[in-house]
């Protein structure tokens, strides 16, 4: 789609997108075979694989567990910024890991399921390219080793270095957790046909995505109070997706998945968070015009 | 066999999935091209596609080899080019951006030629992102580059921050402040040649206070029009006064141009390193250019965070 095109352009991003009809199945492409960087979108396969082992019985939701203070994965919000031990659910750390996108849950789930269990989920669902390399303890490290920074904050501030990112492997689809966007998004139509795992498991998933806090990407381009947006968001230095679910209140139900990265090496650009908004929205208006 | 030829057979049925269409595009007749397709699978020992009455698909064997056989064809490609200048005597296709000034550029190639007198320097004047892809496509041996912008494959040489002040119609005070344009319209050089500073520039005149009514995208003769007619003004390097326009500098030079050298990760040659060197020392030199300024700050948020 031209328009799609244009609005990545317009935003300064270089974008990947791809829509799906959930229930007939027609799509909008605009690069959605090309291997895009996961990010934390890869919370999503991991929490399929969560769940599949649950239903397989290797493992208990209800299981309580300690993370002791010192130690949790570093990460912006959730797990990662409390300051005393927390005792959750396995399924409230997955709550987390999706509505927060807390690093320090995530990479607990991670442990319990393995990256093995998630990669051979995707295979099994015929997702092929996708693939999940590590966690977010690993990203992390491979993040600073490859810009020889002491943390994220010097990465961040030596970022308009340029040549920098072109170093960083977390940013290269062969060499981190990556998929497609069509694939993200046939993951998704899955989930909510309830065909990823059983249906209950399926409903605790979409109740996740659905109660994710962040606005200011998919969710933004969808200002109507009727509308239902569920997604996952995935943030790496210039890189900004978001994966998710619009649902219409006649029954359309629209899996759209957007990948950005942006030339400009900041921070904060709100111009790159809403053009996923932007972008989504233009797709899923395409497929609801068709007949 | 001969293998690039062949490729460039198959390469061509991949991309139009049509024996019809790749054989007019490869301007020969369909039977010589479906028996080089059949001695290249004889070959490889592989099938590259399904062939069904209707449909022509690639098998999973040929998407696997496509990317390979496209980048042997590039390779192939670039030889005969090499051969070609080798020939032709050796040059070295230089790229430099807009707005760097006549001055600049004559020093620029006076103070190349003194360095390889043997090498003629075929110089361009090209856009950073039209740059960036000749670059990588092998039509470009050096670029000067505006940051920030896709180095993705790219060396680059040393960093200089070219100081940008404002031209505006005389009269006009010693020394502004963004803020103080505030109300103006902007000339600005066109967002598509470097899409990266254009928009790090609008940031940084919105983050000091001016948020200019309307964006001109022009080059230096229109834009001195426009500052001429009074109702706009324009950026650019210090350049000459004159009796309607004066170029002023920015307090607290809140506007850089950074500009280095670049050239693919795999093609060094002394011929382009002689570029970035002698490019360097004339930017310094003669355009005033400087080491860049301070680490800029990053405050982070929750929501650009890591792995949010």
């Amino acid at each position: 789609m031209r328009a799609v095109a244009e609005a990545f352009r317009a935003a300064g991003v270089t974008g990947r997108l791809h829509a799906r009809d959930i229930d007939t199945g027609g799509v909008v492409d605009v690069g959605g075979d090309e291997p895009v960087v996961l990010a934390s979108v890869y919370k999503v396969p991991l929490l399929v694989a969560f769940y599949r082992e649950a239903a397989a019985g290797r493992l208990d939701p209800a299981e309580r567990i300690t993370l002791p203070a010192g130690g949790r994965s570093p990460g912006p919000t959730g797990t990662s910024v409390m300051l005393d031990d927390v005792t959750l659910s396995l399924r409230d750390l997955a709550l987390l890991m999706i509505t927060v996108s807390d690093n320090g849950a995530a990479d607990t789930i991670y442990d319990y399921v393995g990256r093995d269990t998630v990669n051979a989920a995707m295979a099994a669902f015929g997702l092929t390219r996708t693939r999940v390399t590590g966690n977010g303890r690993d990203l992390f490290a491979g993040l600073l080793d490859d810009a020889a920074a002491a943390d994220l904050g010097d990465l961040w501030e030596r970022l308009d270095e340029p040549g920098l990112s072109g170093r960083l492997g977390a940013l290269d689809p062969t060499r981190t957790s990556a998929s497609t966007p069509a694939e993200m998004t046939a993951l998704l139509a899955l989930i909510w046909r309830d065909e990823a795992a059983p249906p209950d498991a399926c409903m605790h998933m979409r109740r996740m995505l659905g109660l994710q806090v962040w606005p200011h990407r998919l969710s933004s381009g969808f200002p109507f109070d009727d509308v239902h947006v569920a997604g996952k968001t995935g943030t790496l230095p210039t890189i900004r997706n978001e994966i998710g679910v619009v649902e219409y209140p006649d029954g359309g139900r629209y899996a759209v998945a957007v990948f950005t990265r942006s030339l400009l090496p900041v921070a904060v650009l709100p111009e790159a968070d809403a053009v996923i908004g932007t972008a989504a929205r233009l797709a899923v208006e395409e497929l609801r015009r068709r007949p | 066999m001969n293998l690039v030829g062949h490729l460039s057979c198959f390469v061509a049925v991949a991309e139009e999935l049509h024996f019809g269409r790749a054989a007019d595009r490869l301007g020969m007749a369909q039977p010589p091209l479906s028996q080089r397709i059949q001695r290249l699978e004889r070959e490889l020992g592989v099938k590259l596609f399904d062939r069904s009455s209707r449909h022509v698909a690639l098998t999973a064997a040929g998407e696997l080899l496509l990317g390979e056989a496209r980048d042997l064809l590039a390779r192939a490609d670039r030889i005969t080019a090499l051969a070609e200048r080798v020939r032709d005597g050796e040059a070295l296709r230089a790229g430099v951006p807009a707005g760097l000034g006549g001055g600049v550029v004559a020093a620029l190639i006076a103070a190349y030629r003194e360095r390889r007198p043997g090498v003629r320097l075929d110089l361009r004047e090209l856009p950073t992102t039209t740059q960036v892809r000749a670059l990588l496509d092998g039509s470009l041996d050096v670029g000067v580059l505006r940051h920030p912008c896709e180095t993705r494959g790219l060396s680059l040489g040393p960093l200089l921050d070219q100081r940008i002040g404002v031209l505006l119609r005389a009269p006009a005070p010693p020394e502004l402040a963004l803020a103080d344009l505030a109300g103006r319209d902007l000339v600005l050089f066109p967002r598509d040649e470097a899409p990266g500073s254009h928009d790090d520039w609008l940031a940084a005149c919105r983050r000091h206070g001016f948020a200019p009514p309307t964006v001109h995208e022009a080059h230096p003769p229109f834009a001195l029009g426009l500052v001429l007619a009074g109702t706009a003004v324009a950026f650019s390097p210090r350049v000459p006064d004159t009796a309607e326009a004066v170029w002023r500098p920015l307090r607290g030079e809140p506007l850089a141009w950074r500009t280095s050298c670049a050239w693919r990760n795999d093609t060094v040659g002394p011929a382009v390193a002689d570029f970035t060197s002698v490019a360097s020392a004339v930017f310094r030199r003669e355009a005033a250019m400087t080491e860049p300024g301070p680490r800029r700050r990053v405050v982070p948020r929750p929501a650009s965070g890591f792995l949010a």
